[in-house]
C-alpha cells in the first residue's frame, strides 16, 4: 500500500463533508471580487476621481492599511481597484484557507475519525494529501472565479494578463498559508493551538508587511503576505510573487509530510504534559473552570491586540509627519498650522484603526459565547448541569468574560495605539490626547457589546445558526473598512452596529446613539438569558 | 421518609418536534432500592434520564425527584443527586484529578479519603489530561466524582460500557453499598446480567413507553420456565399441555421445551410417571424476559 492510497476517495469525502463551507466561502469570496470590480467605473471613472483617490492611496495612513504600491504614468481605474482590493482580498483567503486546512487535518484527528479511517487500507499520508488537494482545488476554483469575473467586468485600464494574475496570485497566496495551516496541525497536538500557531504566524507577516510599506517598501519582499502587493498587475504585472508562495507552499506541504511520518497518530510535536492530580482552590466553579480551560486564549488574544496596537502605533511618526510628504508646507502655513494638519491627519488614521481594533476584540468575545453552545453539544457541560449549578449561572460564566475580554482587548488595543505612537512622536502634541483616547473608547465599545448581544441571543434562542454572527460582523468591518473608498451607500453601512456611531476620535461621541445602544446590547442579554433558561440542551 | 418514593414518575411524555421520544414513562425508586432501567438503543431511556435531570423539558406528565419539580427545582435537586452520564466527556486540557475535585467542589463538597480509595480502586491516573483518556477511563473520573459524592440519588446511564470486569466489579460492589446505607439507585444499562445480579426491580421500555415493571421474580411469572428432561421411555412430549417449541436433544429421549409456570406442576407430576433420568430446569434470564418483550410475544 503506497503511502499515499486512496487519496483520491479522501478528496471526494472531504468536499462532501465541507461542501456548504466551501460552497459559502467561495460564493461569498467570488461575489465580493466581481461586484465591486463590477461597480468599480462608477466609483472612479473619471481622471479627477482618481487623482483624489491616488493621493489618499498614497497617505502613509492608508498605506498601513492597504499596502503599499507604486503608480506609473496615467493611474487607471483598474490599477486603483488593484491597490484597494489586493491586500484585502489576501487576508480574507488567508483566514478562510486557514480555517479550512486545520479543520480538514487536525479537527478530524481530534474528533476520532482519523483513527476510523487509517484503520481501513488507505496510506499513512493520504487524510493529508487530501486535505492538500481540497485546498489546492478550492483556491484554484477561487482564482479562476476571480479571474473571470474580473474579465467580465472589464474596468478601464485593466488587461487580461492582469486579471489572471490577480486570480492565480490571490490562489498562491491562499495557497501557502493553507498549506501552513496543514504544518501547524502537524506541530500542535489538538486544533486550538494549531491553529493559534498558524495566526501568530499569519499576524507577524501582517504586521511586518505593514511595517515595511510605511518605512520601506522594497523589504516588504520579506513578508509573504506582501509579496500579493507586488504583483502589480495592470501597471507592471510580476509573475515572481505567484512562483515564491507556490514555492514556498511546496516547501511547507513537504515539512508537513515529513513532520505526519514522525508523529503518533493523535499526539503533535508539541506534546501533552501532565498535570496536576488534584485542583487547585482557584478551580471551583464553572467561572473558574471556563478561565482555567481558556486563559491562554483570553491572554494571547488581548496581549495579541496589545501588540497589534503597539505595531501601529509605530508608524505614527511616519503619518503624522506632513512635511515629510509636502516639505515646503511650513514655508507656506506656518509651524501651527502644520501641527494643525499633523494632529487631523493622526486622528483620521487613529479613527480607521479604532474600527480594526474593535472588529479584532470582538472575535473572542464572540468565541466565548458561541463556545457556551460548543460545550453543550460536545457533552462537556452535562456534567455540570447535574449538579447544583443553575442556567443562570452557567451561562454568564461565559457571557460575562466575553463582554470582559472583548472590553479588555479593545481598550488595550487602542491603547497600545495611542501610546506607543504619541511616544513615536517629535512633537507629542500633534498625537492623540488623552480625552480623545476615551471617546475612541466610548465609541467603539457600544458596537462592540451590540455584536456580543447577538451572540447571546442566537446562543439563548436559536443557536442553530449562531455562525450568522460572524456573518454579521464581518459584513459591519467590511462596510466601515473599505466603505468610504468603495462608497459604499450610507444604509449599507447601517445594517450593522458599526455604522451607527460616528467615526471617533474624528469626531465627538454621540451620547444619544451611544445610550440606546448600550440599552439594546442590555435588552439582546437579557432575551438569550431568558431563551437560554427555556430551551432543551442539546447533548451528544 | 422510607415510605414516600424518592424519585415519581407519572405518565412522561416528550416530543421533539413531531417525534414522539416519550409516550407514556411511569415508574418509580424508592429509598434503599437499586431500580434497573432497560431497553434497546434508541428507547427512550437518556430522553428520560434529561428529563430528570432538567436538561430538556419535558411535554406532558410529571416527575418529580425528592418530591420537587424536575424542572423548576433542579438545582435544588441537584444537590443531592449525582449522575453518570453514558458517553463522559471531559474538557480536554484539564486533568482527571483537576475534573475529579471540580465537580465535587461544584457540590459543595471536596476531596475526601474516599476519593482517594476510589481513584486507588479503579485503579485511574489522575495526572493525566483528559484528551489522552480512553473511554472507560473517561468513565471512570464520572464515577470517583458520583461516589464521592453524599448523595440520595444516584442516576447511573451505562456506565460500565468502557470498563474491564475487574473496574466492573469494582463499581457493583459500590452500588451495593449505597443501596444497603439506603440510597436510591437508578441504573440504566444493557448489560443484563449486571442488571439482574444488583437490581431489586426493572423497568423495561420500548419505543418510549414503560412496558413492565416489577422484581425479576415477578416478571418470571410471566414467562416460561425452560426445561431439558431425559426420559426412560417412547413417552411423546408434544402431548403434554402447556409446552412450547419442542425440540428432541442430542441423545435418544432427551427433550427441551418450555413450560407455562401455571403448568409446570402438572407437567412434573406426568414426567415423573416416565423415569425421569436427569432433568434441568433454567428460569428464564433477564435476556430470555428481555427478548421476550422485545421479538414480538413468543
Amino acid at each position: 500500500m503506497s503511502r499515499y492510497g486512496r487519496t483520491g476517495q479522501l478528496i471526494r469525502l472531504a468536499f462532501r463533508r465541507d461542501r456548504f463551507r466551501i460552497l459559502m466561502w467561495i460564493i461569498i469570496l467570488a461575489a465580493l471580487m466581481a461586484s465591486v470590480a463590477w461597480k468599480f467605473e462608477d466609483i472612479y471613472g473619471t481622471q479627477s476621481e482618481i487623482a483624489a483617490i491616488k493621493g489618499t492611496l498614497a497617505s502613509p495612513g492608508i498605506v498601513a492599511m492597504f499596502g503599499a504600491f507604486s503608480f506609473k504614468g496615467k493611474v487607471t481605474t483598474a490599477e486603483i481597484f488593484a491597490n484597494e482590493m489586493l491586500l484585502f482580498m489576501a487576508l480574507i483567503q488567508v483566514v478562510m484557507n486557514l480555517a479550512l486546512s486545520v479543520h480538514a487535518t487536525r479537527g478530524e484527528e481530534d474528533l476520532g475519525i482519523t483513527e476510523l479511517v487509517r484503520s481501513h487500507a488507505v496510506g499513512t499520508d493520504a487524510p493529508l494529501a487530501a486535505a492538500a488537494w481540497e485546498l489546492v482545488i478550492v483556491n484554484g476554483l477561487l482564482g479562476i472565479l476571480y479571474s473571470v469575473g474580473l474579465t467580465a467586468a472589464n474596468m478601464p485600464g485593466a488587461s487580461l494578463e492582469g486579471n489572471w494574475l490577480i486570480g492565480i496570485g490571490l490562489a498562491a497566496t491562499g495557497l501557502l498559508f493553507g498549506f501552513l495551516g496543514l504544518l501547524m496541525a502537524q506541530i500542535a497536538d489538538h486544533s486550538a493551538s494549531a491553529t493559534g500557531l498558524a495566526y501568530t504566524l499569519f499576524g507577524i507577516s501582517y504586521l511586518a508587511r505593514m511595517i515595511t510599506d510605511v518605512q520601506h517598501p522594497r523589504l516588504t519582499w520579506w513578508s509573504p503576505l506582501g509579496w500579493v502587493e507586488k504583483l502589480a498587475p495592470y501597471n507592471d504585472a510580476n509573475w515572481m510573487p505567484v512562483w515564491l508562495s507556490l514555492a514556498t507552499a511546496l516547501i511547507l506541504f513537504g515539512l508537513a509530510v515529513m513532520a505526519n511520518n514522525r508523529r503518533d497518530l493523535g499526539a503533535g510535536a508539541l506534546t501533552t504534559r501532565p498535570g496536576k492530580s488534584r485542583a487547585s482552590a482557584f478551580l471551583r466553579g464553572p467561572l473558574s473552570l471556563l478561565w482555567r480551560r481558556q486563559r491562554n486564549v483570553i491572554i494571547a488574544w488581548i496581549l495579541a491586540v496589545i501588540i497589534f496596537g503597539i505595531a501601529y502605533g509605530t508608524v505614527f511618526n511616519t503619518i503624522g509627519d506632513i512635511l515629510k510628504t509636502n516639505p515646503t508646507m511650513q514655508q507656506v502655513f506656518g509651524a501651527a498650522m502644520v501641527h494643525e494638519a499633523n494632529h487631523k491627519v493622526l486622528l483620521s488614521f487613529t479613527s480607521l484603526l479604532a474600527v480594526v481594533m474593535a472588529a479584532v476584540a470582538t472575535i473572542p468575545g464572540i468565541q466565548l459565547i458561541l463556545k457556551a453552545h460548543t460545550d453543550e453539544t460536545r457533552g462537556w457541560l452535562e456534567a455540570v448541569y447535574a449538579r447544583p449549578v443553575s442556567r443562570t449561572r452557567l451561562f454568564f460564566s461565559y457571557v460575562g468574560p466575553a463582554f470582559l475580554t472583548s472590553t479588555l482587548a479593545y481598550i488595550g488595543g487602542l491603547g497600545g495605539i495611542v501610546v506607543m505612537g504619541d511616544a513615536s512622536l517629535d512633537h507629542v502634541k500633534d498625537g492623540i490626547s488623552a480625552h480623545e483616547f476615551w471617546q475612541g473608547i466610548a465609541g467603539q465599545l457600544p458596537e462592540i457589546w451590540v455584536f456580543l448581544g447577538i451572540a447571546v441571543l442566537l446562543v439563548g434562542c436559536w443557536p442553530r445558526i449562531k455562525t450568522f454572527t460572524w456573518l454579521y460582523l464581518a459584513l459591519g468591518f467590511v462596510s466601515v473598512y473599505m466603505g468610504s473608498l468603495l462608497k459604499l451607500p450610507d444604509w449599507v453601512k447601517n445594517v450593522t452596529p458599526a455604522g451607527w456611531m460616528p467615526r471617533i476620535p474624528q469626531h465627538a461621541v454621540n451620547w444619544t446613539t451611544f445610550s440606546w445602544m448600550i440599552g439594546l446590547a442590555i435588552v439582546l442579554v437579557i432575551v438569550g438569558w431568558l431563551g437560554y433558561r427555556r430551551r432543551d440542551l442539546q447533548m451528544r | 421518609m422510607a415510605t414516600q418514593p424518592i424519585l415519581q414518575i407519572h405518565q412522561l411524555q416528550k416530543k421533539f418536534g413531531r417525534f414522539q421520544a416519550l409516550k407514556d414513562i411511569t415508574f418509580s425508586v424508592n429509598a434503599g432500592e437499586v431500580f434497573g432501567f432497560i431497553g434497546p438503543n434508541g428507547a427512550g431511556k437518556s430522553t428520560t434520564i434529561r428529563v430528570l435531570l432538567g436538561l430538556i423539558r419535558a411535554t406532558g406528565g410529571s416527575a418529580t425527584i425528592f418530591g420537587q419539580d424536575v424542572w423548576h427545582d433542579s438545582v435544588t435537586i441537584h444537590q443531592r443527586l449525582a449522575y453518570v452520564p453514558g458517553d463522559v466527556y471531559l474538557w480536554p486540557n484539564l486533568t482527571g484529578g483537576e475534573i475529579i475535585d471540580l465537580l465535587l467542589k461544584m457540590n459543595g463538597t471536596a476531596h475526601s479519603d474516599k476519593t482517594d480509595a476510589l481513584i486507588k480502586q479503579f485503579g485511574l491516573d489522575p495526572t493525566k489530561k483528559a484528551r489522552t483518556y480512553s473511554k472507560g477511563n473517561r468513565q471512570k473520573v464520572a464515577l470517583i466524582a458520583a461516589f464521592s459524592q453524599d448523595a440520595d440519588f444516584y442516576i447511573f446511564d451505562e456506565p460500565t460500557s468502557g470498563l474491564d470486569p475487574l473496574n466492573e466489579r469494582v463499581f457493583q460492589e459500590a452500588v451495593l453499598d449505597l443501596k444497603q446505607r439506603g440510597k436510591a439507585v437508578l441504573l440504566s444499562s444493557h448489560i443484563l446480567s449486571e442488571v439482574e445480579r444488583m437490581c431489586d426491580r426493572i423497568g423495561i421500555i420500548r419505543e418510549g413507553q414503560i412496558i413492565e415493571t416489577g422484581s425479576l421474580a415477578e416478571m418470571r411469572h410471566l414467562t416460561r420456565t425452560m426445561v431439558t428432561v431425559t426420559l426412560g421411555d417412547d413417552f411423546d412430549v408434544t402431548t403434554l399441555p402447556g409446552v412450547h417449541g419442542v425440540t428432541a436433544g442430542h441423545q435418544a429421549h432427551e427433550w427441551q421445551f418450555a413450560v407455562e409456570d401455571s403448568q409446570l406442576a402438572t407437567i412434573m407430576a406426568t414426567l415423573a410417571q416416565h423415569q425421569v433420568m436427569a432433568l434441568q430446569s433454567t428460569p428464564p434470564t433477564l435476556e430470555d424476559l428481555f427478548m421476550h418483550y422485545y421479538t414480538g410475544k413468543e
